[in-house]
């Protein structure tokens, strides 16, 4: 039992020596010192002693006693001390140790928002070169040379067959080029055109959208892209089909949306209209199949296209494109 | 394409505001992208005559008008050429405010009190004339309103064309649009002139000798036209859509192509040598001069429309100057054609001249509608400048179009459209649409569009009419089922994700840089002598030469947001971008495009906060990065040694990261010569790159767990001191050699030099665990082995044990 005693003491003085504020303290009390404490139990079981051990035994428990209360008075002081100077010293408006933080680019996030639309519909990503064949970028998307479809578009030549890709549409072709129906795919990238000034950057991003299967209809890619709108800029986003003219689509359709500054009323982002232009989109035309070897009577499809530095544009509220490429870091900080 | 309401109201009766009628030409694929108002401000402009004119008493330029408002009679001062008692003339009121003039108040001119002003047209917006004051008909109630004399207010409509519809690069086409919509009859613009005097064929001849860049030729003639401003209804029309009015006969050509859409050339007949016409190719090399002034070289590919001697007009772009009408002309041959837009269009590009004309003909005009526009023009003509028309026309026309039969299947359109639509209603679309349409029975409906519609030939075009009638907002919203789900996303998507959100963990901001940068940029990272720029793909039509090249390396990026923020100030930068760099290969018709990942840090590793001292960065914090980015994607084994003439950065603090033997980075300070280039000469910049290419063809390794040891550790530190030349990595490997497996790990704890070294030396701590994977190690076996280890580094880097 003295070494019951012994191991009892250090076991409580290790203790007290991490109390660290008044709720520890009031547990220590009970646990050694209350009523129900271990040293109370310890006492009460000194009258099972044989009568000759019981007189130093108790001695001895009391002396441990004093000692424990004693220094849990101390502790008790400690504690007080302790708190009295935390409350007097500690400013807790003083900023904390900030680990460090960068930021995504505005457009890699509305890139990863897009995409991730996307992809939660079932749509695989795909990457396609930035520098290209004409075929590809032209050709075999129904654009022949000579068309004045081609003014749709100012490209940057490489060579004479080699340009710098005016949109992401080129990766449509190469999809259905190395694998048959059905296609459902979404294709980010950067691309290029021949165009510079306030509202224009001779590169920017894009995101291409191609699905061919048996029985897809003009009604399936209105309702993809209705809920794309919904998912990007909210589910009571309002927006409009309508006709429009791509060589590579037909019907092909613009998407508008109500503004999102204005709410469709009219201002000066959307040019009173209330719509703003977001998408370009349409039924694949058949001659597109003719290129890539697909049946246009059993396979039909619907491929759209949506530049992303418009869609950050309108996301975050930013009123000037050349901010994305000016790589200011108090632009950048604040996404 | 810009026409006024006004006009298109004289073929199609439209009873929507202007913004229902631009709303709804915009959903059925006439894009309205402007809609404006003409002659507003015209509140308090009145018609006014004028009672009587006397010359001012102190301006010999200037008279004094009286004019009668109907409530009153006014003097206004005014120093316009063509005012005379009786005319009948817009006066602005005092308090009037009109966009092109301001506030009209009253006010004194050259001492005498003028009331209001007297308008010209360009002053209330209606055309660009300021030669005199517009004279209003003779029926204008003095009072009345101008706006009302003239019709106003009009709107103009802005019409952006898709290229596929250039039957509606006129007002006609648009009108017929607007009538297919409604319902409503399409009015044809009236026709009626008479025929005097000869026999065209007898006056003139046209030969064609290339039917395949013109398959059409037509031709009229006009005797005896006097030429003179046209009236003010002309001008007005042209004005609102941004044509120049010359002459009562140019003019009718231009109005003309602006109301039906077809381009007409009008020929001094007289200046035509021998009268004739002959369409053929330019002689290679040849030179002509068009009506602008400017000499042009043609090539052996140009159609030209000559005389019996000489070139006299660029067929479908423009007329010449050797046989333009000018003030003395009396004889007009107008030309109405047909030509092929592939030729018309390669000639427009080679020349680098884009006309109204070649406008509509690279896209097609309506080859049946030819002579129907001549004729209008030849009633304009003799109406305006007077003439006697000659009798006939000459056309020229081989091979007559004959239009196509496409099929349409009722069924195939509704299930490319995802509708349910019935045969008459389809029907009932394209009829309206001036297409002839029989049924083939089975479904299928014999439909024969009109020649305008060169856009139509395959039933997809037919399609696309029936969905644009039915209109788009009314085709069901439905959902697509998507077969088989998104497939896994490809490893480099996979590592550019993690990197990324690695890098913004490290504090690091994402820039987004141009892949085009100035060949000056990247030979600098190369330095003198060298010329790299032989694997750089050069842009043949760069806009700059700022943006001529693109990029090799992610370097000049960087580096130019460096420059640009550091110059503004900023005192922490620290970077990144992922993207291509590409290269010129042998290989294959494209060039290589290689994913890098770019880094670059420059300035205070952290900013002065109340916890830290502000340092600079160096180039163990550079290296962190790019050891922590390596561990996050999974690569090992990569180990940092000297770099041979890393291009960009200062050799002797600078190092490749190997895998293997293959190369996948470059670290280290940015070179000084290079700092200068960006004027940051005063600071010190560190970069790395990896190569995500060479990464990706690495078997990167997942994420597999080990179980936790279950014997305990023994760690013993050993301070070593060895020669400033032997590498850290030199010792370590020592150690792990020395060990065996029964090092765990090794960690440099502390490496110094300076104060109580010997020059030329270092003092370098490891502390070494040990731990068997098979029992608890004891002293004695620990002690063993770690003298072993130490006896190896002492034999193999000459280093010694530091006392103490």
């Amino acid at each position: 039992m003295k070494e019951e005693l012994r191991k009892l003491e250090q076991e409580a003085i290790g203790e007290l020596k991490s109390v660290r504020d008044e709720k520890d303290l009031e547990r220590f009390r009970i646990v050694y010192l209350g009523k129900k404490g271990l040293l109370t139990a310890f006492m009460r079981r000194l009258g099972k002693l044989p009568p000759d051990q019981r007189p130093e035994m108790g001695r001895a428990a009391n002396v441990v006693k004093a000692r424990l209360t004693s220094e849990y008075e101390k502790a008790k002081q400690r504690v007080a001390s302790h708190r009295e100077r935390l409350e007097a010293v500690l400013d807790v408006t003083l900023p904390g140790r900030r680990p460090p933080r960068g930021h995504l680019h505005p457009i890699t996030m509305t890139l990863q928002e897009v995409c991730g639309i996307f992809t939660r519909m079932g749509f695989s990503i795909v990457k396609g070169p930035n520098i290209e064949l004409d075929y590809y970028n032209f050709e075999a998307l129904n654009i022949p040379r000579d068309h004045p479809a081609r003014d749709m578009q100012d490209t940057f030549y490489v060579s004479e067959n080699v340009v710098l890709r005016t949109h992401t549409s080129p990766i449509q072709v190469r999809v259905m080029e190395s694998q048959d129906p059905p296609v459902s795919v979404i294709a980010p990238g950067k691309v290029y055109r021949r165009d510079s000034d306030v509202s224009h950057t001779p590169m920017f991003h894009q995101v291409e959208g191609l699905l061919v299967d048996r029985g897809v209809t003009f009604g399936d890619l209105k309702g993809t892209l209705t809920h794309f709108v919904h998912q990007m800029f909210g589910a009571d986003t309002a927006l409009r089909f309508r006709p429009s003219f791509f060589p590579f689509t037909e019907p092909s359709a613009e998407v508008d949306i109500e503004c999102v500054i204005c709410r469709g009323a009219g201002c000066r982002t959307c040019g009173q209209t209330g719509w703003l232009e977001i998408l370009g989109s349409g039924v694949v035309d058949p001659a597109v199949y003719g290129f890539v070897g697909y049946d246009p009577e059993i396979y039909s499809g619907f491929a759209f296209g949506m530049g992303i530095e418009r869609i950050a544009m309108l996301k975050y509220g930013i009123d000037d494109i050349q901010l994305f490429f000016r790589n200011d870091l108090r632009f950048l900080r604040q996404f | 394409m810009k026409v006024c309401l006004s006009w298109l109201k004289e073929y199609v009766d439209i009873d929507m505001s202007p913004e229902a009628l631009s709303e709804a030409l915009t959903m059925v694929g006439l894009e309205v992208e402007g809609l404006e108002p003409v002659g507003s401000g015209l509140e308090r402009v009145v018609a006014a005559r004028i009672e009587s004119l006397e010359k001012h008493p102190n301006a010999d330029r200037l008279a004094l008008c009286r004019v009668n408002t109907g409530a009153g009679t006014h003097t206004v001062v005014c120093g316009a050429p063509n005012l005379r008692e009786g005319m009948r003339v817009p006066l602005a009121c005092p308090g009037a405010d009109l966009p092109g003039v301001g506030a009209v108040s009253e006010t004194e001119i050259r001492g005498v009190a003028s009331w209001g002003m007297l308008l010209a047209e360009d002053e209330m917006g209606l055309t660009d004339d300021h030669s005199g004051i517009l004279e209003l008909p003779e029926g204008a109630t003095p009072g009345l309103g101008v706006a009302e004399v003239l019709g106003l207010p009009d709107w103009t409509l802005e019409i952006g064309l898709t290229p596929n519809r250039p039957d509606c690069a006129c007002v006609l086409g648009i009108a017929r649009e607007i009538a297919a919509l409604t319902g409503r009859r399409l009015k044809q613009p009236p026709i009626d002139y008479r025929e005097q005097g000869p026999e065209i064929h007898r006056r003139a001849g046209v030969e064609i000798r290339d039917p395949v860049g013109c398959p059409r030729y037509a031709a009229g003639l006009v005797q005896g036209v006097r030429l003179s401003p046209s009236p003010f209804w002309m001008r007005y029309r042209l004005h609102q859509s941004g044509v120049r009015s010359i002459n009562n006969v140019v003019d009718v050509t231009n109005y003309v192509l602006l109301e039906m859409g077809q381009p007409l050339h009008a020929f001094d007949y007289d200046r035509l040598r021998r009268n004739r016409i002959v369409v053929q190719r330019a002689e290679d090399g040849s030179r002509f001069t068009t009506l602008d002034g400017r000499t042009r070289d043609l090539d052996g590919e140009t159609l030209m429309i000559c005389d019996a001697e000489r070139p006299v007009a660029l067929a479908g772009i423009m007329g010449g100057l050797n046989s333009e009408i000018f003030a003395g002309s009396e004889n007009v041959l107008v030309e109405s054609a047909y030509f092929d837009p592939v030729t018309i269009r390669r000639a427009s590009k080679r020349l680098g001249l884009s006309t109204e004309a070649s406008y509509r003909f690279e896209r097609g005009v309506d080859i049946e509608g030819v002579t129907r526009a001549l004729r209008r023009s030849l009633h304009l003509i003799s109406s305006l400048a007077g003439g006697a028309v000659a009798r006939g026309l000459i056309d020229e026309y081989p091979e007559p179009f004959s239009r196509p039969t496409v099929v349409l299947r009722v069924e195939r359109a509704n299930q490319l459209l995802g509708t349910e639509l019935g045969e008459e209603k389809i029907r009932k679309y394209l009829e309206a649409l001036e297409m002839d349409v029989e049924s083939g029975g089975r479904g299928q409906l014999q439909v024969r569009p009109p020649a305008f519609r060169v856009d139509i030939t395959r039933e997809v075009d037919l399609v696309e009419e029936v969905a644009r009638m039915e209109g788009y907002q009314k085709i069901p919203v439905t959902f697509p089922r998507l077969r088989g789900g998104a497939g896994p996303l490809s490893r480099d998507l996979v590592l550019r994700d993690r990197v990324r959100a690695a890098m913004v963990g490290f504090g690091f901001s994402e820039i987004i840089t141009y892949s085009f940068v100035s060949p000056e940029a990247l030979d600098i990272l190369h330095g003198p002598g060298q010329d790299p720029s032989t694997e750089a793909v050069k842009l043949l039509n760069p806009l700059s030469s700022e943006q001529s090249v693109m990029r090799t390396s992610l370097l000049p990026g960087l580096l130019a947001a460096m420059k640009n923020n550091a110059l503004r100030g900023e005192k922490e930068i620290k970077i990144f971008e992922w993207g291509k760099v590409f290269r010129v290969t042998a290989e294959g018709p494209l060039p290589e495009e290689r994913p890098f990942l770019g880094v670059l840090m420059m300035g205070v590793f952290q900013r002065k906060a109340w916890y830290n001292t502000l340092r600079a960065v160096d180039f163990y914090d550079m290296k962190g990065v790019a050891e922590a980015i390596l561990q996050e994607i999974g690569v090992g084994e990569a180990v940092f040694r000297k770099a041979q003439d890393p291009p960009g950065y200062r050799p002797e603090v600078s190092a490749e990261i190997v895998v293997g033997e293959s190369q996948i980075g470059l670290l280290g300070q940015v070179a000084p010569r290079v700092m200068e280039a960006y004027e940051l000469e005063k600071e010190s910049a560190f970069a790395f790159e990896l190569d995500v290419e060479a990464l990706l063809g690495l078997d990167l390794a997942g994420k597999v767990y080990r179980p936790v040891a279950k014997y305990p550790a023994v760690y013993r530190d050993i301070s070593i001191v060895v020669a400033d030349s032997v590498e850290s990595a030199a010792v370590w490997r020592v150690i792990r050699e020395a060990g065996g497996d029964l090092v765990e790990s090794v960690e440099l704890f502390d490496s110094f030099s300076g104060r109580g070294m010997e020059p030329g030396q270092k003092a370098l701590g490891f502390r070494v665990c040990y731990r068997s994977q098979s029992h608890t190690l004891d002293g004695v076996e620990v002690n063993r082995l770690h003298e072993h280890v130490i006896d190896r580094i002492r034999e193999q880097t000459g280093g010694r044990l530091r006392e103490g």
